[in-house]
């Protein structure tokens, strides 16, 4: 077995491990004691479900509580009403949290803020009531009586059985969310969670992943609600309330938001917290709410982390500091990637000779209100071109890289690429056409690798493909290995070879850029729109940049178009140069016959020139 | 009669709505501590009314001055410093700085619930077949005056103006002369003062217990989705049209349904008009 398999095989299965092992460990002790585990693996479970909905998503969920009901009640009725087995039983439950999730995400995603915490809060509270009004099925307040787990026969009813069981089950069941947050999907939810238009530029379908995560956490939630429930001996209503729900909120948060361990952690160790500290049992929500919020403002990325992070910078800072030397820059490898895939027939259509004109933009345009942002533009890029568009702030030209890569609809007006009408082409599938671009503010995925932003640049990331690969990624296949060597080739291409691990976000701006392009050509487009490549870098980077670019081209046959401010950059990088302003354009032609242009002048430097 | 019943209720839930509105407005926060708020003014009119026993009058001018310092004072010390941070990070701060809040009123009276006397005590009033109770008519009405107060504060006086130059462009309003950190202040301190109203309403007829905290701020955010987040006049109606339907739901269907009947229209308006039934208009006058 090669090493990175092994590596990526240890890294899924360890949470499962750990879990059986606290609970085998926990049959060391009496039966308070292992009550007390076992009830510690049921939240580290629920942990793990909210670190990916909570932590990665960064949705604020307060349906917690109201979740663990349904999958407690869910098994727990059919069991007792019609005798269905544990198993099955358990399996309905998780059904039922399944739709619930779905049910509250549908509505909720849209504005994730604030939107799905109300909704799941008012959620919480309906589930609660009709369960305390629901007498005849669940007992009303007076709670229902939940027989002991019974498995082929064999009856789980002391406190050591169902420890095991426990442990069995949920290693079982964390399998699948460990995953999914170590593998592609949970990179997508972190992707999209700090910045949704660079995802959503690069194929990720906000919604659709939001839902996703929704039902998967949710159905896990439930699962844990159905297992813990007959260790209660009685489930009522009102131990699922709203302050379940919000306690819950803080395992992930104080644990930590980055990784499956965040959650496990901060469940596993505060839900035992109040059983060990009896004597500060009536302040201890209040010490939880207290360590919440000075978390969110000491320690945004969980107290844990915060204190994991302390230790690996430590190591880190022995290491010397590369991030001055002049990157080297070195094409060769994805040029031959690309050339690869070619020979194999999986490139998009030819590139030389056959279709000279990439993109046709024709009469576009916007308005916001009486303000037209784009008046009546029309651009022709041929394949394989350096396009520059130039004009003062406010021409428009951000707003044409919108509509061209689909973020903003043109009220009128034709944008084609390669023969094919973009309009109802949505904005997550248009980095198949072969297009993609980078963002005037740099839009790096900062909490992910250099490696990771990049693979998220091969844009396959619909939801079927983001839960395929992050399987594939568990045991290190082929395409996850093959996604690897292109991302590295592309992170080489760009001169950023030796920082494949680095934290996108701890990059000097200049890399961001050089980042951003990586992930940009990784998917080997036709047609790449650079929105101000330079703009805030120095100019011996701005210089560099320059050098990049035109390799990129020359060797990649990528076509761009570029926006830059300055000009020179612009007129020494691009041969045809556009200039836009007040919505139009107002010249177009090469570097020196655009200096010359009056209307130019005139744009840019006022009244006073053109009387000059 | 259950029409009166309703709109009493309803014309609370306007309140909590409207507090939650002006602080979204102004700072761009959901304030899920709301309901505590309310909890906060219900107690604080308890001490007025009961253990001092002082009648209702100061409680109308101490309390809203009370709750609205208390809401200054959590902006203040508690959200100023993570202003930077997410909408995560804020909206979370809130929720558990509410529960936190709670969780002190449980420490300092554990009580089952606290019960405030009736404002306006007296013989119903008998229209025909229709009882409507005096406390009924004086909540109503009284709830909706203290909201069309709030409407004309943030509307149309010069705080007001302030508070929404700075919802509309902070730097901008900053450049201006508006202090950003005392607007901001203020529109807690207006949103604090509406929540402890709806205390003073809520008390008598709800009683003073930790649900009440829930129950007020799932309400006033179904209110305030109604009317649309950022419409002080929507929360008003939306907040009426909420205490109407559950009023309705209980009288004809069932008790349980009377909460349920909140997630289906937060439910209905989230998916078929997501700006609520009052968005704000958004012209832009060039």
């Amino acid at each position: 077995m090669s090493n990175g398999r092994l590596r990526a095989i240890t890294g899924v299965l360890a949470p499962s491990a750990v879990l059986l092992a606290v609970s085998v460990f926990g049959l060391l002790f009496d039966t308070y004691w292992q009550y007390v585990f076992a009830i510690s693996i049921s939240a580290a479970v629920i942990g793990s479900a909210l670190a990916m909905l909570v932590g990665y998503a960064r949705c604020i969920t307060i349906a917690t509580g109201a979740m663990l009901a349904i999958g407690a009640y869910g098994a727990t009725i059919p069991i007792v009403h019609a005798g269905m087995p544990f198993l099955a039983a358990i399996i309905v439950a998780i059904i039922l949290g399944a739709c619930a999730g779905l049910v509250l995400a549908v509505p909720g995603v849209r504005f994730r803020s604030h939107n799905l915490a109300m909704i799941t809060l008012v959620f919480q509270a309906v589930v609660i009531i009709v369960l305390r009004e629901s007498k005849t099925l669940t007992g009303g307040a007076e709670g229902m009586h939940v027989p002991p787990p019974v498995i082929l026969g064999f009856s789980f009813a002391r406190d050591a059985d169902f420890l095991l069981l426990c442990g069995a089950i949920y290693a079982l069941a964390v399998l699948p969310m460990a995953v999914l947050l170590a593998g592609a999907f949970g990179k997508n939810l972190r992707a999209l969670a700090f910045n949704e238009n660079a995802a959503r530029a690069f194929g990720i379908d906000v919604s659709q992943h939001l839902i996703a995560a929704f039902i998967f956490s949710s159905g896990l939630i439930a699962f844990a609600g159905a297992v813990s429930a007959p260790r209660f001996r009685i489930i009522d209503p009102d131990s699922y309330g709203i302050f379940t729900s919000i306690f819950t909120l803080a395992y992930p948060i104080i644990g930590g938001m980055g990784s499956i361990w965040g959650g496990l952690a901060g469940g596993g160790i505060l839900r035992v917290v109040p059983e060990l500290l009896r004597p500060l049992a009536d302040y201890i929500e209040l010490i939880f709410c207290a360590l919440v919020v000075a978390t969110l403002t000491f320690f945004p990325d969980g107290l844990a982390s915060a204190l994991w992070r302390r230790r690996r910078t430590r190591h880190r800072r022995i290491k010397p500091d590369t991030s001055l030397k002049p990157a080297s820059v070195e094409l060769a490898p994805i040029a031959e990637l690309f050339a690869a895939t070619e020979a194999l027939g999986l490139a998009a259509a030819g590139r030389d000779g056959a279709e000279p004109i990439l993109l046709t933009v024709e009469g576009v345009s916007k308005s916001y209100g009486a303000l037209r942002a784009v008046d009546d533009v029309s651009l022709v890029v041929s394949a394989g071109a350096l396009h520059g568009l130039m004009g003062p702030n406010g021409a428009g030209k951000t707003t044409l890289f919108n509509i061209v890569s689909g973020f903003v609809a043109a009220d009128t007006g034709k944008v084609q690429m390669s023969g094919a009408l973009l309009h109802d082409i949505p904005l997550e599938a248009r980095i198949r056409l072969g297009m993609t671009r980078t963002f005037q503010h740099a839009a790096v995925f900062e909490r992910l690798s250099c490696l990771d932003n990049v693979i998220i640049g091969l844009g396959r990331n619909s939801i079927a493909q983001g839960i395929l690969r992050s399987f594939g990624q568990a045991y290190a296949n082929a395409g996850s290995r093959s996604e690897r060597r292109a991302a590295q080739a592309a992170l080489v291409a760009v001169g950023l070879g030796t920082r494949v691990e680095d934290v996108a976000g701890a990059l000097p701006l200049g890399d961001q850029r050089r980042l951003e392009i990586a992930r940009a050509i990784v998917s080997r487009p036709r047609l790449m729109l650079l929105d101000e490549p330079v703009s805030g870098v120095s100019v011996e980077e701005a210089r560099r940049l320059r050098e990049l670019l035109l390799a990129i081209n020359g060797q990649l046959g990528i076509a761009m178009v570029v926006i830059e401010h300055n000009i020179g950059f612009l007129s020494s990088l691009c041969r045809r140069i556009s200039v836009m302003s007040q919505g139009r354009i107002l010249a177009e032609g090469d570097a020196a016959s655009i200096i010359a242009d009056p209307r130019v002048r005139h744009a840019y430097f006022g009244e006073q020139e053109a009387a000059a | 009669m259950i029409v009166v019943g309703g709109l009493k209720f309803g014309a609370i839930y306007s309140l909590a709505a409207l507090g939650i509105v002006v602080i979204y407005k102004a700072t761009r926060i959901v304030n899920f501590a709301h309901g505590a708020f309310v909890l906060a003014g219900a107690y604080a009119t308890y001490g007025i009314v009961e253990a001092l026993d002082v009648g209702y009058w100061p409680a109308y001018l101490l309390v809203p001055i009370a709750t609205g310092l208390l809401a200054a004072a959590v902006e203040f010390g508690m959200l100023r410093p993570i202003r930077q941070a997410d909408m995560f990070a804020l909206i979370t701060s809130t929720i558990f700085i509410g529960i936190g809040l709670s969780e002190v009123y449980r420490l300092v009276q554990n009580t089952e619930m606290l019960g405030v006397r009736n404002p306006l005590p007296g013989p119903p009033i008998f229209l025909g077949d229709v009882i409507i109770t005096k406390e009924q008519v004086w909540v109503l009405v009284g709830a909706i005056i203290s909201a069309l107060i709030g409407v004309v504060v943030f509307g149309y006086a010069p705080i007001g103006r302030g508070l929404r130059a700075i919802a509309a462009n902070a730097r901008g309003a900053a450049l201006c002369g508006y202090s950003s950190d005392g607007m901001n202040a203020m529109a807690w301190f207006l949103g604090g003062a509406l929540a402890g109203l709806a205390g003073i309403f809520a008390a008598p007829s709800k009683g003073i217990s930790p649900e009440l905290a829930i129950s007020m701020i799932t309400a006033g955010f179904v209110a305030a989705v109604i009317g649309g987040i950022d419409s002080l006049r929507g929360a008003l109606f939306g907040g009426l049209v909420l205490g109407l339907a559950e009023t309705v739901a209980a009288a004809y269907v069932s008790s349980a349904m009377k909460n349920a009947v909140s997630f289906l229209l937060l439910f209905v308006v989230l998916l078929w008009r997501p700006e609520g039934l009052f968005p704000e208009a958004k012209i832009r006058d060039v």
